[in-house]
Formats: structure tokens, C-alpha cells, sequence
């Protein structure tokens, strides 16, 4: 019994210490849950590299939705929904969207704490920028209710709301700008490079553009148009741009190096080569060879939208997208905002008060663009001199801003916003073959909601159609 | 919790030491042997009837009992054996001899920590597979081999490349967690390993599950453990359930040698019905360089003025014959004291796609050593590398359908090596030259000692590691410079990835094992484990090569590094008592408290209980002599459930395009893990009855379940307004329940025939009780569809896991408020006189079938042995992308029907029938209208009702007819053994399913999203020849 007790009392001693030392132990041992891959913070610096990059990328990946709408490019496919007008789940543009107004919304934190004042305005000008992207294609979005992650389900603001808040962020962004800084920006930025009153010239471009879209409604003033641009751009040299790089290529440069290769993009309509090619128009644009490529016989041949390319083969009978041109050098910067744009927004709101002024911001932003592209100066006087061209100050009109407006920003998203607050009256433009039946015959007004907010947020997504038209639209 | 755990752990140790010791008068000795083949049977229970009185033999098979007096009964028993009561009648020395017992009532199921228990002691049920039933399936990954062997078990093969992964769920999914693993816990000889499919980045290349590195022809058993209540002991690993694999052994006695060679074949089981009159172009127009593959003119009508146009038959010339040759030697022998186990395996396999092939080499080495009476020790080491080409198979089948019909698909590269096409990507050539080869370095092994100072007392203690480190490389040329080649891509890609991943496992319990009286048995376990997986991923990539043909990433222009790792830590303290009364009651009561070193520290300890009891009834009743065995038993369960590591919180990243111009920038993760995650909670309840007739030469068990997974820890899919993409948080419970039943029959047992019948069954109900208040849905998954008929796997409150949602036929009288599609209403036809399409997303059809299971015969007839197995799924749908593109591109048979003129049945919006006629051709019609891209391009494949098609099957999985040559005809030879065998597999016995193998799918054995069949690699059947030479 004695022996027994004894090895009862050892055992319970050692299991004892045994399970002692594992209960201490344990807590030490189970504590490497910290995530070795993400760190629990990033530098603000880090996140304003992504933000201008991530910018750039996203007025690329509308501008890729909106060039067939506005029939710049299109499918070699016949019947392609890009074409065709349907109702197309853009899932990852919303995401795009919202990934970067996330960042943003971060280092709109962050700078605030640290008084990093210019790295403030600089996110508020780039959440303006994202902000309107996202409202002019899908008109009412969350936005008042996001990124605090109060809700995982955020009531939707109404794009006119939204607007409002556009406006607000670029004053707000201005007036930190103009401020003291406790972090100066530098190479973090791929916009600027930290030049700051770039940065304040660029949201006076974009409030400019943004109060041009509201024109014919409550609230627009064309005075504040003028005063917006005159304190914008001042030459190219200030536009607002990320150049790519060796290690990542151009998007567009993409396009044209897959074409290349039959992985079939980047076809341009007919539509635009016919605007430029003295078909639509009396004058053959020198623009035009510096844009697009042409036919194996050296011809500029579109491709009819929602058609196809018929019985052309995959290469060498029709215009596409090739490398090495302006828009598509692999190191070719991706315009976000530019000189010329602004110029055709000076053009339109000094039109009904200062024709004169109008007009000749519209020649300096043909000019602009032309000068962009390197148009020999030979090519560029004989354009500009052209009556179809400069018609005088009488026979200007509207049409006339718009059609070379929609010349200057090949690629651009901003061409759609210009289409359908033009009605996309462009000359000769008609809807596309095999045109979604669900339209009637007309031109699409909106981008659906993706099916990924639908299915996540379905309560409050909006009942829309593609015909509902975006708040500035409907004036 | 762990100072309960002490207190306990004492307490029961103080109340087993205070047990008395009898006095003991007379001496009984003997010896046990097999009945079998005479050798010594070690640990048989030897015991006084009506007493607690009892021995165990030794390793000699000898004990010794001392009794009161020279009268009472020995019960003799032996687990796997039939128990003997022998009368002493003044006897002082009684040897005698035991059967084994083949009946089911006698198998012997291994359960937690390498333990054996008889299946008529378990509360809950279990299967077992044994040696002769895997090997003979002849499947090299051993996943496959349990195919239609067990019931509520499904086997799903994610298709026939070399080396790719299957599937295993038991008794339903029970995550709604579209990235959860909902496959049991794999554990060899009392370690669990690891049984993850680490899929390819990029187009899907049909990767391994990493169980399939286990060489099938050392597997002794394999045992599958269902519900929580089996499974409980094993922690949160094993909610899913657990396959127990018991590796084969050394027994005492001679050394043996065993080699077994196989040779086999593959084929296509299965090809969709094609049409082989159209061929290429569009509008019924010829034309040799156009995209559009089978739209063209009559072949017939073209082949008259073109030379050499014909339809090429390319479906059945792509595919090669697969081969596969197995080989392996095993050696196993040893003393009482040691034994060993040692084998070599070498298994060739080279797919029906071109190009594809994986290879596996084993080797395994095992022992055990016993050092005294009270202390032995073991250990086990198991060698593997593996890997294969791992052809984009997705890709194959998507170009085969862009390949022209009436060009030679073979016919695919130039004397200079560019490919060789009329404009559209050979698909040949892609598989040739766009490579992914994994190569897997993999030690699994284990140490266990054992040490019993007491009768009842034994120490245990396990240490066990899986390591394997996986080597992968891709390539895909970029051009080579060549004037007017069609390169595979515009810049050429390289990735080298290297995966390591470490498991280590250590086990330690004390076993109590105590008889209190002669009608009460006791036995506690309690223990303590500590599981870690330490898991890193290098991944360096390339693009655009400067040199063609340099598959080097310093040969690349763009270069792009990633890197992840992780590590996982789990301690668990465990107590598992079971308490035996006469032998014919039975209750095991189990704990467990797991602390996880994913969920938040404050959240991270939890336990969970269970207990089970059954109850042997035909003990105790008497019941007619035909009723031979009665059995019911229950069991209630818990099992909790830890996560992911490192995903609490929230994090940035850095996108893998950086750095550029020496930035790198960060950007918010958009996943989000709630910081008050709490373990998840399963429950579940099992009754079950095993009841044996006529000698046991009918057995039948049945079962019921119910299981509830709550507080489900799942990425909730949120809005990307809220600054995150993906919520993961408690939120929803999904519900099981099922019947299973298992039914087996000796139906003729002679000394020269004899037939042995069994068959499964299981039914398998499922629903989603709830998930986060303010989420409408989760997406599981979605495919493809072309003009807008993609599918997508949804998960909604209510509604079963697997519904298939897509457009669909317009119906007349339809509620709009039903979620299904109402297929027995009337179309309704549209003023175009084509049936009008509802796009509105619909149940379309259930991609989990409801019933499943197998039917299993052997015949033995002298030296002849013939077996088959079928297997069935019924009541299930799936998605046949497959189908899709074939209309899209008029490739199946039916859309020979293209220039018909036809009226749809169906009516007008009014309800009147439809009358209009319409062509179903391209371009201009017979009445002058123009169809455009016709009937099949603009309607039919936009409809993806059209393509939710019925995927039920059966099939004979495997037929076996073997040879033994008689023992008497080898006695002059050094051979103890010759098998010869032939064999054939997965042969589709019947499917309403019009296209490849329905059991394949899109997303392999890591992935949930069943319902798409995809381009998937398709399914094989295959014959073998097999010799095996014992030695």
C-alpha cells in the first residue's frame, strides 16, 4: 500500500509540474498569430505610391469600358456586350473604384493626425477624382456610410449629393495644399513628384471639369467655370499623369502588344476614323496616324460597333491600337487630366458670355493636343488653318467644341460624360449594330450595378435602368 | 481548463491505486494460437466467466490464470477474433486455437490515436476498408480507392489527369464557407498528414491532393470515421470527420517478400455527341481560316472541290492512350521482440491529354521493438516524391472547341518549331510548350512509445511530423523571333514557386484500464496534444524573356517576387472514458479543450463534450436462434472549430507590381477578421441500429444523423463600400441529416464457391438555417455561360447548399415569386417566334446528389476470385459548361438541326398557342428574314436552363477477376504466392448526362464550387493487368 501511495505521490508531483509548465508555456507558445505576410500599418508614403498609381489605372479601366460607347474602339467579335450596349456586370471597376476611396479615406486619417497637411489635400483631390469616376458612370453609390465599417450594408447617396461632396474635397484639398505640412511629399508620388502647386492646379482643373458637367442646372455658374480654370493648367507640362515603366507596362501598350499577338483588342471604330480620316469632316486629321494603326495596304479602316469584323481576318485589314504610338508606348503616361481637356471646358462655359474666348480656347486646345502628339508644325498650321477648322468666331458652335474635345481625349473616360450631356449628337454617330434590344433603339446612359453589390448590398442597390440617366443628364 | 484537467487527471489516478489486489488459489496455463495458420496469438483476454478474474497471453500466446478453484468457464477473446468459453473441468493446462471473424460484426475499426475497438462496442458508426478492397480498385491516389465502398461517403474525382485530386465529404458540406476544407482529417498510423490540393495560380492545371503521395499498396485499412462523436477525440481538425490509415506491418515469424506489378491502360469513358456534317465557317459559308469552327459549309458539299477537307474525327485523335505502370516490393518480417515493414513503390502514369503525366516513388520504412514487457516502442518513416506535367487541361478543352473540325488537330507544329495553325491556338501545342511541373520532396514519420508499469497503467507517447517541400515551374513561351508565328504568348511567363510546409504532431496519454467486478470494465484515457503547421510559399515570376527559348527568370525583363507564410498552433487536453457493463452495454464519454492560436486570445480555449452508448440487446433478450446479433446505439456530440491563421484584423499589402522606381506601395487588405471571432460550434446527434441474422450471414446497419454547424466563421462577402471586400465573422448555421445504411450478405458459402454481397446507401437533407442578418446571399462560386448564361452557386437562408442559379425559358402562369424555375409550365414563345428567355436568376437545379452509394459482390470459386463494385449518385444537377460552348460554336449534335424551319411549342404572351414558323439557320432565312447568328447563337446557348443538366450516374468502378495458383504447385519453387489479375475501371454503366465524365469538375478537390463541370480534364476508364508474387 505504502509503495503504491509513494508512486502515487511522485506521479502526482511530476504530472503536476509537468501540466504546470505546459499551462504557462501554452500562452507563449499559441501567440504567433500576427500576420508575418500584411503589416498591421503602412507608411503614408506607401499609400500615396498605390493611390496615384491605382488613379491612373482606374481612368484607364473606365475610359476601357466607355471607348466603345463612345465608339473608339470596337469588338472584333460581332454582338460583343462591350459593343452592344448591355447590361454588364463591371464587378471589378467597382471594386477599383472603391479599393482606392479606401486607401484614400485612410490617408485622409492618417495625414490628419500627423499633420501631414499636403499628403491631406493631395488624397482629397484624388477622392474627388475617384469619387466623380465612380458617380458619373454609376450615379447613385455609397458613399456617406462607407469605409468607417459601421455598416457592412451602406445606404446609397444621391449622385447630386455626391457632387456636392466632389466640390467640398477639392476646395477642402486646396486649401490644405496652400497650408504647412509636417511630411513633404517627394517620389512617393507618381503624379507630381511632389510639386504641390501642380497638385492645386490639378483640382482647379478638376472642379472645372466637374462644374462643367452640371451645366444647364441649379447651382452652375459659369463664372466659377472661368474662375476654376484660370487658377488650373497652365500648359501640358502641368497635366495630370502617370508615365509606366519597363517593369509594368502601359495598359494600353498591353492592348496593342496582345493584339499583336491575336489576343484579339483595341480595334477602332469606324466611327472615329471616320471623324478624323476627312470622311465625317472635310479635313483629313494628322492627329490620326499618330493615334491608330492602319491596314497592311496602309489603310485607315474602322470597324463597325455591335458588327464585327466580318469576313476581315484577325490582322491587317482594320485599324487597331499598335505599339509605339503616343497613347501606347510601353512607357506612354496614362492621361488623368490634361491642358487640353481643360481648354474645350473654357471653350463651353465661356461660350453663351465670351464667344470670343471660347473660341480661341478651343484653338489652343486643339493645339495643346496636337502639341502632345508631336504633330509636325507644318501638319498642325495647315490643320489649323483649315476652315472646317478655324471657322471664326461667327460660325463656331457648340458641336464644334465637342467633336474636337472627343479628338483631344482619345481613350478618355471623360469623352462619355461629353457624350451624354452632348446626347451624343457627334456627326454621323449612330447606335451600334445588334444594339441591346432593351434600349429602343437608343444610346446607353448609365452602367448597371455590378451583380457583386447586388448580391452583398441588394436592399439598397437601386432599381435602375440603362436608360436612367445620371443627375447632370437629365438637365 | 487545464486545472480541471489536473484535478481530474489525479482524482481518477488515486481511485484506480486504491483497487484491491485478490488472493488467488489454483494455476491454469496454456497456449493461444490462430486457427488460421498456428501461430501464437499475444494479448488475448483470458477470463474467469462471472468473475473479474483474468490474464492476457504474451508474446508466446502462453498465460497463466490463477482461479478459486478447478471448475467455472474461460472466456477467451481477442479483438477480431470469434470470443471461445471453454469449460476448465479440473484442467490445469488448456491450449486452444481462435477463428477470426469475418463477419462485419467482427471488424475491427481503428479509432482515435491508433487505437482498435471492435465495431459492436462503438456507439457511433464507422467503416473499414480493408487491403485486398483498396488495392484492387488499383486507384494511385487513395482517396479514389474508397469510391462507392462506404456509405454517406462521397468520392468525387475531380477529373483524369495523372495525379489530380479527389475529393472526399462525408455526410454533407457542413461550412458555408465557400473556401472551407469540408474533407475529413487524414491520419497514418496515429499522425495525422496533410491532405490540402495546393491548386495552380492561373489557368487550372489539375494539382494533387496531397494524400495521393501515400503508396496505396501499404495500407493495411483505412477507417472512416463519420460523425463528431467518432471524431471528437481528434479536435477541431477533424470536425469534417477522419480517415484512419492503418500502414501495413512486420508480424513475427518468417520474413516475407511481396511484389506486385501492374500495368494499365486508359481511354476516354465518355464523349459528348458531336455533329460531323458542318464544318468550318460561319453562315454555312466555308472558309479555311475563319475563327468560327463548325458554323461553315455541308463537309460533304466542300470536300468536292477542296482536296483533302473532311471531318477529322479530332476528338477521339487529340487523346492519347494513358498508361500506367505500378510496381512495388515490400519485405516485412521480424522476432517477439521486432518486426519491420519495409517497401518501395514506383508508379508511371502518362494521361490521355498529350503531354500530361505524373510519376510517385515510395518508400517506406517501419518497426516496432518490444524492449521488455512493460516497454515498447515503434517508429515509422515514409519517403515520397511526386509530381508530374501538369497540362492546362482547361485550356486544352477550350481550344478543342475553337479547333476547326475539319483541320488535323494533330498536325500542330512547323519544322522550325512555331506552331502550325490556320489562325486559332493548337491545342497540342499549348500542351506541349505551355508546361507547369510540380516536384514534392515528402517525409512522414513517426516514433511512438509505450510504457506500462502497471497492469492497467500504460504511458503513450507519439511524435509525428509531415514535411514536404513542393517545387513548381512554369512556363509559357513568349515568340521566337520567327516571321509570322502565332506564339502562345505576346511576352512569354515564367513563375518558380516553392512551397514548404511542416506538421509536427506530439500525443502523449495514460491509459486507466481497470475490471471493478466481473461485470464492469473501465478504461480512461487521458492526454494532451500539440499540433503546428508551419507553411511558407516563394513565388518569383518573369515576363517578357529576352532571349527566346531561356527559361530562366533572370532572362526576363519584368520580374515579380511574392511571399507568404503561416503559422498554425493548436494544444489540446483530452479524457475519453469508456465504461463496459457484461459486454453488452457500452458508454463513452469524451472532453476536449482545444486552444488555437488563430482566434483572438481571449476566445481561443474551448471545450466540448460527447457521449455514446450502445447497447448489445441480443445479449440480454432472448430472441429466436435465427436473430443473431442486436445492437442500437446513440451518441451526442460536440466539436468546435478554430480558423485560418492570421486573419484577425486589418492589414495592408503590398500589390505584387511593386516596387517601381524604387516605391512600393500599400494598400489596405481588403479582407477584415473580426477581432472578437469565437470558435464555431458543431452539435450532432446519431442513433443507430447493427443488427446480424442466420450466423451473421445477413448483417445490416443503419443509421440516422442530424449535425448543426453554428456560429460559422465565414468570409461574409460585403459590399466594397464599406472599405472591405470580405467580412469574416460568426455569422450563419447550416444544417445535415441523413439515413445511411449498410447491408451485407454471405449468400452462398460452400468450400468451393462462396458469394459475398454488400451494398451502401445514403441520404444526405441539407439546409442553410441562416446567415448574417443584412447579407442576402453568398456566392460559392459562378462559370461561364456565353450571351449571358453564366451559373452561379449561391447559398440562401432556406435553401439546400449546391442550388444552381441562371436564366431561363419565360413560362406561362409562373409565380414571380418562386426561386425555382418552373419547368413544367408552358414557354412562352416572343413575337420573334423563338422561345423568350427569363433573365432573371433562378434554381436551375442541386449540385449535391441526394442519394449516393455502392453495391459490392465477390465471388470466390476454387482458386478463381471474381468482385465488382458499382457505384450510383442520383439526384443531382450540375452545370455542363461543356455543352454551352458546344452550341455556341455548333459543334453538338444536335445543332445539325440549323436549317430547319420549326414551330416552338409554347405560347404567346396571351396564352394562345404559338403558331409562327421560324428557321433555325444563320443569315438570310427561306422566307427572306434575316436570322443573324441563328436559333443556337441567339437563343439556345443564352439559356442556361438549357445546360443544368441531370448528372446522376452509375458505374462500374472496378471489376476484378484474380488467379491464385494453389499453394501445392509452389512447393518445389522459392514462391510462397502467385495472383494474377485483371481489372477495369470507372466504365460508365449509365448517365443521362450528354458530354464528358460528370464526376469531374472545375474547381478540384480544395475547392466547393461542385456544381461546374467545366473544361475540365476529362474522365478515363482504364484496365489493368496485375501480378503478385509472394515470396
Amino acid at each position: 500500500m505504502t509503495g503504491i501511495m509513494k508512486f502515487s505521490y511522485k506521479l502526482k508531483s511530476i504530472l503536476g509540474a509537468v501540466l504546470v509548465l505546459l499551462a504557462s508555456s501554452c500562452e507563449d507558445y499559441l501567440d504567433v498569430n500576427e500576420n508575418p505576410n500584411n503589416p498591421q500599418d503602412a507608411p503614408i508614403s506607401g499609400l500615396m505610391t498605390n493611390v496615384t498609381y491605382q488613379s491612373a489605372l482606374n481612368v484607364f479601366a473606365v475610359g476601357d469600358i466607355t471607348s466603345n460607347y463612345v465608339q473608339y474602339l470596337a469588338s472584333p467579335n460581332p454582338a460583343s456586350s462591350s459593343d452592344t450596349m448591355e447590361p454588364v456586370s463591371y464587378s471589378g471597376t467597382w471594386f477599383d473604384l472603391y479599393n482606392v476611396m479606401t486607401d484614400l479615406y485612410v490617408m485622409i486619417g492618417k495625414a490628419e493626425e500627423s499633420g501631414a497637411g499636403h499628403y491631406l489635400g493631395a488624397s482629397q483631390i484624388l477622392m474627388a477624382l475617384n469619387l466623380g469616376m465612380a458617380v458619373d458612370i454609376f450615379g447613385d453609390i455609397p458613399f456617406s456610410e462607407s469605409f468607417s465599417f459601421e455598416t457592412v450594408t451602406p445606404v446609397y447617396d444621391s449622385d447630386e449629393q455626391l457632387y456636392g461632396s466632389v466640390i467640398d474635397y477639392l476646395d477642402e484639398g486646396i486649401q490644405n495644399l496652400q497650408g504647412e505640412t509636417t511630411i513633404s511629399i517627394g517620389a512617393d508620388d507618381f503624379i507630381y513628384n511632389g510639386d504641390i502647386d501642380k497638385w492645386m492646379a490639378f483640382a482647379y482643373m478638376l472642379k472645372s471639369r466637374y462644374m462643367i458637367h452640371m451645366k444647364g442646372g441649379a447651382g452652375y455658374n459659369a463664372s466659377e467655370v472661368l474662375t476654376a480654370v484660370d487658377n488650373a493648367f497652365q500648359s501640358n507640362a502641368d497635366n495630370a499623369q502617370v508615365f509606366f515603366f519597363e517593369q509594368s507596362f502601359n495598359p494600353w501598350a498591353d492592348v496593342a502588344i496582345d493584339n499583336a499577338n491575336l489576343f484579339l483588342g483595341g480595334w477602332i471604330s469606324e466611327q472615329f476614323i471616320q471623324a478624323l480620316d476627312g470622311t465625317s469632316y472635310p479635313t483629313v486629321d494628322p492627329r490620326l496616324k499618330l493615334m491608330v494603326g492602319t491596314t497592311d495596304d496602309g489603310e485607315f479602316i474602322g470597324t463597325v460597333n455591335g458588327a464585327g469584323r466580318g469576313n476581315a481576318p484577325e490582322q491587317g485589314a482594320r485599324s487597331t491600337l499598335v505599339e509605339d504610338q503616343y497613347y501606347t508606348t510601353i512607357t506612354s503616361p496614362l492621361l488623368i487630366g490634361t491642358f487640353a481637356e481643360q481648354k474645350f471646358i473654357e471653350a463651353e462655359a465661356a461660350f453663351d458670355t465670351d464667344k470670343g474666348r471660347a473660341y480661341q480656347a478651343y484653338l489652343d486646345g486643339i493645339t495643346a493636343h496636337m502639341t502632345m502628339l508631336s504633330v509636325p508644325q507644318v501638319e498642325m498650321d495647315a490643320y489649323m488653318a483649315d476652315p472646317s477648322v478655324s471657322m471664326g468666331v461667327g460660325a463656331f458652335t457648340m458641336a464644334d467644341i465637342f467633336k474636337e474635345k472627343y479628338v483631344a481625349l482619345f481613350l478618355h473616360p471623360e469623352t462619355w460624360n461629353d457624350a451624354r450631356r452632348f446626347d451624343y449628337a457627334y456627326r454621323n454617330m449612330s447606335v451600334p449594330e445588334n444594339l441591346n434590344p432593351d434600349l429602343n433603339g437608343q444610346f446607353i446612359r448609365r452602367l448597371a450595378y455590378p451583380d457583386s453589390e447586388k448580391s452583398r448590398n441588394g436592399n439598397n442597390v437601386p432599381d435602375v435602368s440603362l436608360l436612367d440617366r445620371i443627375f447632370w443628364d437629365a438637365n | 481548463m487545464e486545472k480541471m484537467f489536473t484535478k481530474l487527471l489525479l482524482t481518477v489516478f488515486v481511485f484506480f491505486l486504491v483497487l484491491q489486489v485478490y488472493a488467488q488459489e489454483t494455476t491454469i496455463t496454456g497456449k493461444v494460437t490462430t486457427a488460421d495458420d498456428s501461430t501464437p496469438l499475444p494479448g488475448v483476454s483470458v477470463l474467469l466467466q462471472g468473475t473479474n478474474l483474468g490474464s492476457v497471453t504474451n508474446l508466446d500466446g502462453m498465460y497463466s490464470i490463477d482461479v478459486p478453484s478447478g471448475e467455472g468457464t474461460l472466456v477467451f477473446s481477442y479483438l477480431g477474433f470469434v470470443t471461445q468459453l471453454v469449460e476448465i473441468n479440473g484442467r490445469s493446462s488448456i491450449d486452444i486455437s481462435m477463428e477470426e471473424d469475418v463477419s462485419e460484426l467482427g471488424e475491427v475499426v481503428v479509432t482515435a490515436f491508433d487505437i482498435d475497438q471492435s465495431a459492436k462496442s462503438l456507439g457511433y458508426a464507422a467503416q473499414v476498408v480493408d487491403a485486398d478492397e483498396i488495392t484492387k480498385t488499383r486507384q494511385p491516389n487513395l482517396v479514389n480507392s474508397l469510391q462507392g465502398q462506404v456509405a454517406g461517403v462521397q468520392i468525387t474525382s475531380s477529373g483524369g489527369a495523372p495525379g489530380q485530386s479527389a475529393r472526399i465529404v462525408i455526410r454533407g458540406v457542413n461550412s458555408l464557407n465557400p473556401g472551407a476544407n469540408n474533407q475529413p482529417l487524414f491520419v497514418v498510423d496515429g499522425v495525422p498528414i496533410d491532405n490540402s490540393t495546393v491548386e495552380s495560380t492561373g489557368t487550372p492545371r489539375g494539382m494533387s491532393n496531397r494524400a495521393s503521395d501515400i503508396n496505396p499498396n501499404d495500407i493495411e485499412s483505412m477507417s472512416v470515421l463519420k460523425g463528431a462523436a467518432a471524431t471528437a477525440l481528434y479536435g477541431v481538425r477533424a470536425a469534417n470527420g477522419a480517415v484512419i490509415i492503418r500502414t501495413k506491418r512486420g508480424k513475427a515469424g518468417e520474413i516475407k517478400v511481396n511484389i506486385n506489378s501492374s500495368v494499365g491502360f486508359e481511354e476516354l469513358n465518355r464523349l459528348p455527341k458531336l455533329q460531323d456534317l458542318y464544318g468550318q465557317g460561319f453562315s454555312g459559308e466555308y472558309d479555311p481560316s475563319s475563327f468560327w469552327p463548325s458554323w461553315g459549309a455541308p463537309i460533304a458539299e466542300v470536300a468536292q472541290t477542296v482536296p483533302g477537307h473532311k471531318y477529322q474525327d479530332n476528338w477521339n485523335r487529340a487523346f492519347d492512350t494513358g498508361v500506367q505502370i505500378d510496381n512495388s516490393l515490400s519485405i516485412s518480417g521480424g522476432s517477439e521482440k521486432a518486426t519491420f515493414y519495409g517497401s518501395f513503390g514506383r508508379l508511371d502514369q502518362d494521361g490521355i491529354i498529350p503531354f500530361s503525366g505524373w510519376e510517385r516513388t515510395t518508400a517506406k520504412l517501419s518497426g516496432t521493438v518490444t524492449a521488455s514487457e512493460k516497454f515498447n516502442f515503434g517508429g515509422s518513416i515514409n519517403y515520397t516524391n511526386s509530381g508530374g506535367d501538369r497540362v492546362p487541361h482547361d485550356r486544352f478543352m477550350e481550344r478543342m472547341m475553337y479547333w476547326a473540325e475539319t483541320q488535323d488537330v494533330r498536325d500542330y507544329i512547323n519544322p522550325d518549331g512555331t506552331m502550325k495553325t490556320y489562325g486559332n491556338t493548337n491545342p497540342i501545342y499549348d500542351a506541349r510548350f505551355a508546361t507547369y511541373e510540380d516536384n514534392v520532396n515528402r517525409v512522414i514519420g513517426n516514433i511512438n512509445l509505450n510504457y506500462s508499469p502497471l497492469e492497467w497503467l500504460s504511458f503513450s507517447y507519439r511524435l509525428g511530423t509531415d514535411f514536404y517541400s513542393d517545387s513548381r515551374t512554369e512556363i509559357t513561351p513568349g515568340p521566337m523571333g520567327i516571321d509570322g508565328e502565332n506564339p502562345l504568348s505576346s511576352l512569354g511567363f515564367m513563375e518558380e514557386t516553392r512551397i514548404n510546409s511542416r506538421d509536427l504532431t506530439s500525443n502523449f496519454y495514460v491509459t486507466l484500464k481497470r475490471q471493478f467486478s466481473a461485470d464492469w470494465n473501465v478504461n480512461l484515457r487521458l492526454g494532451n496534444d500539440v499540433f503546428e503547421r508551419k507553411f511558407d510559399r516563394v513565388a518569383l515570376s518573369g515576363s517578357d524573356f529576352v532571349i527566346p527559348g531561356f527559361y530562366n527568370v533572370n532572362n526576363t525583363s519584368q520580374v515579380f517576387a511574392n511571399q507568404s507564410s503561416s503559422v498554425r498552433r493548436l494544444v489540446g487536453f483530452y479524457g475519453d472514458l469508456t465504461l463496459d457493463y457484461k459486454n453488452f452495454l457500452f458508454l463513452n464519454v469524451t472532453g476536449r479543450n482545444d486552444i488555437s492560436s488563430t482566434l483572438p486570445k481571449d476566445n481561443n480555449s474551448f471545450f466540448y463534450p460527447s457521449v455514446n452508448l450502445s447497447y448489445v440487446f441480443s445479449e440480454t433478450m432472448s430472441l429466436p436462434t435465427w436473430f443473431t446479433f442486436g445492437k442500437i446505439r446513440a451518441s451526442w456530440a460536440e466539436v468546435g472549430k478554430d480558423t485560418n491563421p492570421h486573419i484577425l484584423g486589418a492589414t495592408f499589402v503590398s500589390p505584387s507590381v511593386f516596387p517601381l522606381n524604387g516605391q512600393v506601395g500599400f494598400s489596405r487588405n481588403s479582407t477584415f477578421g473580426d477581432p472578437l471571432l469565437k470558435p464555431e460550434l458543431t452539435s450532432s446527434i446519431e442513433f443507430g441500429t447493427q443488427l446480424a441474422f442466420i450466423d451473421g450471414r445477413l448483417d445490416l446497419d443503419v443509421t440516422y444523423y442530424k449535425s448543426n454547424a453554428k456560429d460559422q466563421i465565414i468570409p461574409v462577402p460585403i459590399s466594397d463600400a464599406t472599405g472591405f471586400s470580405s467580412y469574416i465573422t460568426n455569422a450563419g448555421e447550416i444544417q445535415n441529416s441523413g439515413v445511411e445504411f449498410v447491408i451485407g450478405a454471405d449468400i452462398i458459402k460452400s468450400d468451393n464457391f462462396t458469394w459475398r454481397a454488400s451494398a451502401n446507401a445514403a441520404l444526405n437533407n441539407n439546409e442553410i438555417k441562416s446567415i448574417r442578418e443584412g447579407i442576402e446571399e453568398i456566392i460559392v462560386g459562378s462559370q461561364f455561360g456565353y450571351g449571358g448564361s453564366s451559373v452561379t452557386m449561391k447559398l440562401i437562408v432556406g435553401e439546400a447548399y449546391g442550388n444552381i442559379y441562371g436564366t431561363s425559358y419565360q413560362r406561362f402562369g409562373a409565380d414571380p415569386e418562386s426561386q425555382f424555375a418552373q419547368k413544367d409550365l408552358p414557354m412562352i414563345i416572343g413575337d420573334n417566334g423563338f422561345p423568350a428567355r427569363n433573365a432573371n436568376q433562378l434554381i436551375l437545379g442541386n449540385a449535391v446528389p441526394k442519394w449516393i452509394g455502392g453495391l459490392r459482390n465477390e465471388f470466390n470459386y476454387k482458386n478463381f476470385d471474381l468482385s465488382f463494385l458499382i457505384d450510383f449518385r442520383a439526384d443531382v444537377e450540375q452545370y455542363n459548361q461543356f455543352d454551352n460552348f458546344l452550341a455556341a460554336f455548333g459543334k453538338n449534335e444536335y445543332t445539325e438541326a440549323r436549317n430547319d424551319v420549326i414551330v416552338f411549342d409554347g405560347v404567346l404572351s396571351d396564352g394562345s398557342p404559338n403558331t409562327q414558323e421560324v428557321w433555325l439557320g444563320q443569315g438570310e432565312g427561306p422566307d427572306g428574314r434575316d436570322y443573324g447568328a441563328g436559333y443556337w447563337r441567339n437563343s439556345y446557348r443564352t439559356i442556361s436552363e438549357n445546360f443544368v443538366q441531370d448528372a446522376s450516374f452509375i458505374k462500374l468502378r472496378n471489376v476484378t477477376l484474380g488467379y491464385n495458383v494453389s499453394p501445392r504447385l509452389l512447393e518445389n519453387i522459392p514462391l510462397s504466392s502467385i495472383r494474377a489479375s485483371i481489372a477495369a475501371n470507372n466504365i460508365i454503366l449509365y448517365t443521362p448526362w450528354d458530354g464528358f465524365d460528370p464526376e469531374s469538375f472545375s474547381a478540384g478537390a480544395g475547392g466547393n464550387a461542385i456544381g461546374f463541370t467545366g473544361l475540365g480534364y476529362p474522365g478515363v476508364q482504364s484496365f489493368y493487368f496485375t501480378l503478385n508474387l509472394g515470396f
